[in-house]
């Protein structure tokens, strides 16, 4: 019994790192069973999911106009450098 | 077209895969952007050794790769992933228990619409602004072409535990940041 629990049984920086191998690798299925218990606990694991997951989104929207803004401003720094060379 | 000119299509062109190249290679912002321009000022200076029938492209980054090699020769290699413990030690105690300042507080209002709102914008802005530059370039390589995790290893030659090491550690960071400056302010 006291091995099943330890099988079972979760850090909750462990957890975190599990909630992100979910989004973008799946996990295994003891896995699952470890977050999914995990879970069930903590209920700043759960609050971590939700947050991660709205992170997941608006950088998913956000992404495209940030990298744009870094390398326009990148390019004309060189070309601003090059003219003067 | 003289060399001024031609270099100046070359970095409307080729600047983001230069510098997405030299981000996975450097850890730090700063030192991959200071790349790519000496790339570009390397490429000038020598530019009556181009040879036309070769792609630009193909010689930009091979000057590049040498000033990473330069880069590293000073100094050792730092691995993509840190091994160091200090960063986790900040969020969760010995057992990997959620210290009690870092614990994650309710977020009221945690919308798609939020996008809308350029104050927002501004601070998911500033708090991928801190984060070291190899972490949030995967952010980019992941979120802009919403591309496979998979893919994205090949590319920077890491493996998925890396991968989802890196994403781990962006996203404790960047929810810790927003928590600070938007959720919790």
């Amino acid at each position: 019994m006291k091995r099943l629990v330890n099988i079972l049984m979760l850090s909750c920086q462990k957890a975190t790192e599990l909630i992100e191998k979910e989004q973008y690798f799946g996990l295994s299925t003891l896995e699952k069973l470890r977050l999914r218990v995990h879970l069930t606990i903590c209920d700043f694991c759960t609050r971590y999911k939700q947050q991660s997951r709205f992170l997941h989104d608006v950088l998913g929207h956000h992404s495209h106009d940030h990298a744009t803004n870094v390398n326009e401003s990148l390019k004309e720094k060189i070309i601003n450098q090059i003219e003067n060379l | 077209m003289d060399s001024h000119a031609v270099i100046k299509t070359w970095v409307v062109s080729y600047t983001d895969g230069l510098y997405l190249r030299a981000c996975t290679a450097v850890s730090d912002k700063a030192i991959a952007e200071d790349l790519v321009q000496e790339t570009f000022i390397a490429a000038f200076q020598s530019f009556d050794k181009f040879r036309s029938e070769s792609s630009p492209q193909t010689w930009l980054f091979a000057i590049l790769n040498n000033k990473i090699n330069d880069h590293y020769r000073s100094k050792q290699k730092a691995s993509i992933v840190s091994k160091d413990t200090t960063f986790f030690g900040y969020f969760f105690d010995e057992h990997g228990h959620w210290r009690e300042s870092e614990c994650p507080k309710e977020w009221s209002d945690a919308d798609l619409h939020l996008l809308d709102n350029s104050e927002f914008k501004n601070t998911l802005q500033k708090c991928r602004g801190n984060l070291p530059g190899h972490w949030d370039m995967v952010l980019q390589l992941k979120y802009i072409d919403q591309r496979d995790g998979k893919e994205i290893c090949q590319d920077l030659n890491i493996s998925p535990s890396n991968f989802w090491q890196l994403m781990h550690r962006a996203k404790l960071q960047l929810r810790k940041c927003l928590e600070l400056h938007w959720f919790n302010k």
